[in-house]
C-alpha cells in the first residue's frame, strides 16, 4: 500500500503545485472547529526593528542612523513606511501585510523572543522549537507535540523534517521545488572563499556577473563595507532572474491547507534573514518576499482563511544600533505577526520598554518582554483548543508559569 | 607526522574514494593499506545490486515488449492514439508499454547505483567500476543500448576491474550493451554466409520495390572505438586498414535474435554468428590472424591488450583519473611498464599507482565531477536515498552529468576545464542549497562534519562562514558550496 507520505516523497523535487491535486482523502474526522495553523520560522534573525519600526519611540532614528525609516517621507532606508499607530510603522516593502493590518487579520508582536537569550543561532533556533526553557530542553518540536495532542494531520513544507515538527507524532512532509534562489547572504559569504581559489575565482565573479539581474546580489555586495570590486557595477538588472522561493511555498501552504481534508498544521521556513551587512536593501527585498508570501497563501487559502492563523516567528531580534557594515548583530527581543482571517489584530502588541538609554538589555537589545511561547500557547489555546494544562505540561513542558496570551485570536473555540 | 597522515588520509578518502563519510578520516590509519585491501577483495555492496534483472532478463523482456508494440502499431494502422493519462496528458500507448514494463526497474536500477555510491564501505573500488564504466562508456541517449548501460556496469566491469584487463576487455565487448551501442550486433562480414544469401535473395527480388530485403555488410564502429578509446588510444600507430580489418575479424559477434531467445537455452545476451563472420585470415597492426571464428577478434584483443600504447594509454587515464588533469610523465612511464610487465594486470597497475610519491604529492589534485560532487555531499552529509532516484537523477542533469548519458563513446570528461565555467559553479551553489536541506537535522554539528569531512583542507575562512551562518542548514550550504568541496585533494 501506498501511503500518503510515499505519493508525496514520490513527488519530489520540481514537483510543484500538481502534488496539491494528490492530497489524499483523510481517514479521520476533523475535531473542533476545523481551524487551521500554520508556523512560518525565518531562520537567521530578523530584524523586528526594521520590519516594524518603532519610529515614534524617541531613542529610534538615532540609534538606527542610516537604517532608520520614516512614515514622514523615504529616507537612506527606503520609502517612507506604513505607519501603524503613533509609535509602529510597517516596512515599506509590506504593503499587503498593510492591509492585512487594516482589516483586522494582522497581529504584529514587538519585543519578542525565546527563552533562550543567549544570541546563538542554532541554539536560539533549537529553543524556538523544543519549546522549552533551553536549547537542549528536548528532543523532539512543540508543533509535532501539539499535532499529537489534537489528533490532526500536520504538514512540514519542508525536505527534512525541522526539529519544530520532529517527534513520535507522524507528520507529513512536502518537498519544495529545488531552490532556484540563491540568497545574497549566502553570496556575501561564499565569495571570499571563492576569490582565493585561483581556479575557481573567475567562474565564480563570471556567474555572478551572468546572473547580474539580480539586483539583490549587487545590493548585498556593493555595499560600501564590502568592498569587494568584483565589477558588477553599470551592468543592466531588468528584474531577478531567479524566483525567490517564499511565495510560492506559501501558495503551496494555501492550496494544502484550502482543502477540506487538508492538513490541520502546517510548518514552513526560509532563509537569509541574518542581515550582517548591507541590511536596507536585502530586507527590502526579503521583506517583499514575505508580503508576497501572506498574499500568496491568502489567495490559495481563501475558503479556509477565515478559519487560519499564521504565526511568523524567528531565533532573535537584532541590536539596536547598527554595526559597522550597515547592518546589525544577534540581539534579543524581536518581531512577530500573526497574520490570518482569525486573527484579533489591527493593533500592535508586546509590551514595548523602549530604546531610550538604559532600556536596552545589555546596552545593545532590545529588552524581551513577550516569550514567545506565550503566544504560541494563546494561539493553540483559543483557537485550536487545546488545554492549558496539556499545553503547560506537554507541549510545552515545565511552562505554567507561562500564561497563553490573551486576546490574540478571534475565540471560537468554546473553552 | 600527524599532519602527514592526516594528509594523506584524506586524499585517500577524498581523491581516491567516493568522498568521505563522518569519521572515514579518522578510521584510515595507513591510507594506501586502505586503498590496497580494496582491490584485493571483492568491492562492497553487493546485495543492493543483488535482485536486478539481467541484461538477458532485459532482452527477452524487450522482445515480448517489442511484440506486443508492433501488434499495437499494426492494429492501428501505424500511429495508435493518445489516450490520457492518470493526470490527463495524453499518453503514447507505444510508450506506455514501454514505460510500464521497464519503468520501475529503470527507477530501482537508479536508486541501487546511487545507494551504493552513497553507502559503500569501499569507495575506491566503486571509484574504479565507476571509472572504468565510464572507460567503456555506453551512452543510454541510443534507444537500443538505454536498457543495457547499467547491468552492463554490473555483468562486465563489477566481475573484472581488479582482475587481468584482457578478461575486463572481452566481458565488456561481448556484452549485449556495448554490441548495440557501438552497432557491432548487425555487423556482417561481406564474404560471410549471410551476406551473400542476403545478395542472392536481393537479386531475386530486384523486380519489387515495395520492400526491398535489409542491406548487409560490415560496421567498423566497434572495431574503431575498441582502438581508439577502449585500447591503444587516439594516438597509437594504427591505420584505417588495421580498423577494417579488425572489424572484419569482429564480424560474426552479436546477440540472439527474439525468436532465438525464448526458443534457446542462453547463459548471456551474447552469441557468436558464424554464418556472419568475414572468412579469411586478417592482418592487424603487422600481425596475422587465422581464421578461427569467434577466436579470431578474440586474438586481436588478447594482444591488443597487451600492446605497448594500450599500457600507456591505460596508465595514462588511470592517473589522470586519480593524480591530476596532467598527470607526471614519471609516473605514467612506471605505471605502463608496470602494466606490460604483469601482462596487463590491474591490481598490479593501482599498486604502482598507489605507492608512487607522486600520487600523494600537494600538486596532485582533481576537480570533482558533478556526480562526483553530488556522491560526495550525499555522503557526507548521510542524505537518505528515498525510494526515487528524481531529486538525484535531476541534479545530475542539471549539473551536466546525467548518469550514463556521455553522448558519446569517449565518456565524461576527466579534467577541470570542462567542468568549470561559470553556470556550473552556479549551479553548484544553487546545488548545495539543495542537498544541504536534505541533510538529517537532528544532532547536527556543521562545522564538525565539515571537519570531519574536509580534514586539512578545510579552511579557516570557510569554517569562519559556516560559524557566522543563520542555520545548520545555511552553514551545511556553506560547506559543500566551497572551493575546497569541489576538488578532491
Amino acid at each position: 500500500m501506498t501511503t500518503r507520505r510515499q505519493i508525496l516523497a514520490m513527488l519530489g523535487v520540481g514537483a510543484g503545485a500538481s502534488a496539491l491535486t494528490l492530497w489524499p482523502t483523510l481517514t479521520r474526522a476533523s475535531t473542533g472547529s476545523d481551524t487551521r495553523l500554520l508556523v512560518l520560522m525565518l531562520r537567521g534573525g530578523l530584524d523586528g526593528l526594521h520590519a516594524i519600526p518603532p519610529y515614534g519611540d524617541p531613542g529610534y532614528a538615532a540609534l538606527r542612523g542610516p537604517l532608520a525609516l520614516s512614515p514622514a517621507g523615504p529616507t537612506a532606508a527606503g520609502a517612507a513606511a506604513l505607519k501603524l499607530d503613533a509609535i509602529f510603522a510597517l516596512h515599506p516593502s509590506l504593503a499587503f501585510t498593510a492591509l492585512l493590518y487594516a482589516r483586522g487579520e494582522c497581529l504584529p508582536i514587538v519585543a519578542a523572543a525565546p527563552p533562550y537569550w543567549g544570541r546563538s543561532h542554532f541554539d536560539a533556533q533549537d529553543c524556538v522549537e523544543n519549546g522549552t526553557a533551553s536549547p537542549d530542553g528536548a528532543e523532539t518540536g512543540w508543533l509535532n507535540r501539539a499535532v499529537g495532542a489534537l489528533h490532526v494531520d500536520g504538514l512540514s513544507l519542508t525536505t527534512v523534517m525541522p526539529l519544530m515538527m520532529r517527534g513520535p507524532v507522524k507528520v507529513n512532509s512536502w518537498s519544495p521545488p529545488l531552490p532556484m534562489q540563491v540568497g545574497p547572504i549566502l553570496l556575501q559569504r561564499l565569495e571570499p572563499l571563492y576569490g582565493d581559489d585561483p581556479r575557481l575565482a573567475r567562474a565564480f565573479a563570471e556567474a555572478i556577473a551572468q546572473q547580474g539581474g539580480d539586483a539583490s546580489v549587487e545590493e548585498a555586495m556593493d555595499g560600501p563595507a564590502m568592498g569587494m570590486g568584483m565589477g558588477m557595477g553599470g551592468k543592466a538588472k531588468p528584474h531577478p532572474p531567479i524566483g525567490a522561493q517564499l511565495p510560492g511555498l506559501m501558495r503551496a501552504a494555501g492550496e494544502f491547507f484550502a482543502r477540506a481534508d487538508g492538513p490541520r498544521i502546517g510548518f514552513l521556513e526560509d532563509y537569509g534573514w541574518d542581515t550582517h551587512a548591507n541590511q536596507a536593501p536585502i530586507l527590502t527585498r526579503k521583506l517583499k518576499e514575505l508580503d508576497d508570501g501572506f498574499a500568496a497563501f491568502h489567495a490559495a487559502s481563501t475558503p479556509v482563511w477565515g478559519r487560519t492563523v499564521v504565526i511568523v516567528v524567528t531565533e532573535f531580534g537584532r541590536t539596536a544600533r547598527i554595526n559597522g557594515t550597515s547592518g546589525t548583530d544577534h540581539g534579543t527581543g524581536g518581531g512577530m505577526f500573526l497574520v490570518g482571517g482569525a486573527v484579533q489584530g489591527g493593533r500592535v502588541a508586546g509590551e514595548w520598554s523602549g530604546m531610550a538609554p538604559g532600556r536596552l538589555y545589555q546596552n545593545r537589545d532590545i529588552l524581551a518582554t513577550t516569550d514567545q511561547r506565550a503566544v504560541f500557547k494563546g494561539v493553540l489555546a483559543r483557537h485550536l483548543g487545546l488545554a492549558e494544562g496539556v499545553l503547560a505540561t506537554s507541549v510545552f513542558p515545565n511552562s505554567a508559569k507561562v500564561a497563553p496570551g490573551e486576546g490574540l485570536v478571534r475565540t471560537r473555540v468554546a473553552a | 607526522m600527524d599532519s602527514d597522515r592526516s594528509r594523506a588520509a584524506a586524499s585517500a578518502v577524498n581523491r581516491f574514494g567516493l568522498g568521505a563519510c563522518p569519521g572515514d578520516l579518522a578510521r584510515v590509519t595507513d591510507p594506501p593499506a586502505w586503498l590496497l585491501a580494496q582491490v584485493r577483495q571483492p568491492p562492497g555492496g553487493a546485495p543492493l545490486i543483488a535482485d536486478l534483472p539481467t541484461s538477458l532478463d532485459y532482452l527477452r523482456r524487450e522482445g515480448v515488449v517489442n511484440r506486443k508494440r508492433r501488434e499495437l502499431r499494426l492494429e492501428s494502422g501505424g500511429a495508435p492514439t493518445k489516450a490520457p493519462g492518470p493526470d490527463g496528458k495524453p499518453v503514447n500507448p507505444l510508450a506506455e508499454i514501454y514505460r510500464q514494463e521497464f519503468g520501475d526497474d529503470l527507477r530501482r536500477e537508479a536508486v541501487a547505483r546511487w545507494r551504493l555510491a552513497a553507502t559503500t564501505d569501499t569507495p575506491f573500488a566503486e571509484r574504479l567500476v565507476r571509472f572504468w564504466s565510464n572507460h567503456f562508456a555506453v551512452s543510454v541517449d541510443k534507444g537500443p543500448a538505454r536498457l543495457y548501460a547499467a547491468p552492463f556496469e554490473r555483468e562486465a566491469i563489477r566481475p573484472h576491474w581488479n582482475g587481468r584487463f584482457v578478461d575486463l576487455l572481452l566481458a565488456v565487448e561481448t556484452h549485449p550493451a556495448m554490441l548495440r551501442y557501438l552497432d557491432q550486433a548487425q555487423s556482417v562480414g561481406p564474404g560471410s554466409m549471410l551476406a551473400r544469401r542476403a545478395d542472392r535473395r536481393l537479386a531475386r527480388r530486384a523486380h519489387r520495390e515495395d520492400r526491398p530485403p535489409r542491406q548487409l555488410g560490415l560496421n567498423e564502429n566497434l572495431a574503431r572505438e575498441i582502438m581508439e578509446l577502449h585500447t591503444l588510444g587516439v594516438d597509437a600507430h594504427y591505420s584505417q586498414r588495421d580498423v577494417t580489418e579488425f572489424a572484419r575479424a569482429l564480424t560474426g559477434w552479436s546477440m540472439p535474435y527474439p525468436g532465438q531467445l525464448d526458443r534457446g537455452d542462453f547463459d548471456s545476451g551474447f552469441l557468436y554468428r558464424a554464418a556472419a563472420h568475414e572468412p579469411g585470415t586478417r592482418t592487424v597492426m603487422g600481425r596475422r590472424y587465422e581464421d578461427t571464428g569467434f577466436d579470431q577478434a578474440r586474438a586481436i584483443l588478447a594482444d591488443l591488450a597487451v600492446h605497448p600504447a594500450t599500457a600507456r594509454h591505460l596508465s595514462l587515464q588511470l592517473a589522470r583519473h586519480l593524480v591530476a588533469d596532467d598527470p607526471p610523465a614519471s609516473l605514467v612511464d612506471r605505471m605502463a611498464a608496470v602494466y606490460l610487465r604483469s601482462g596487463g594486470d590491474l591490481p598490479a597497475l593501482y599498486a604502482e599507482l598507489i605507492h608512487a610519491p607522486e600520487a600523494w604529492d600537494a600538486k596532485a589534485i582533481k576537480f570533482r565531477t558533478p556526480q562526483d560532487y553530488l556522491v560526495a555531499a550525499i555522503r557526507g552529509g548521510a542524505i537518505p536515498i528515498g525510494d526515487s532516484p528524481q531529486p538525484f537523477e535531476a541534479w545530475a542533469n542539471r549539473l551536466g552529468q546525467p548518469t550514463f548519458m556521455p553522448r558519446s563513446p569517449a565518456g565524461f570528461s576527466d579534467v577541470a576545464a570542462d567542468w568549470i565555467g561559470a553556470d556550473a559553479v552556479w549551479k553548484r551553489i544553487q546545488t548545495a542549497l539543495a542537498l544541504a536541506a536534505r541533510v538529517p537535522r537532528a544532532g547536527l554539528d556543521p562545522q564538525a562534519l565539515a571537519r570531519a569531512l574536509l580534514g586539512p583542507d578545510l579552511r579557516g575562512d570557510t569554517a569562519t562562514a559556516m560559524a557566522r551562518a543563520e542555520a545548520p542548514q545555511q552553514a551545511i550550504a556553506i560547506a559543500f558550496a566551497s572551493p575546497e568541496f569541489q576538488w578532491r585533494a
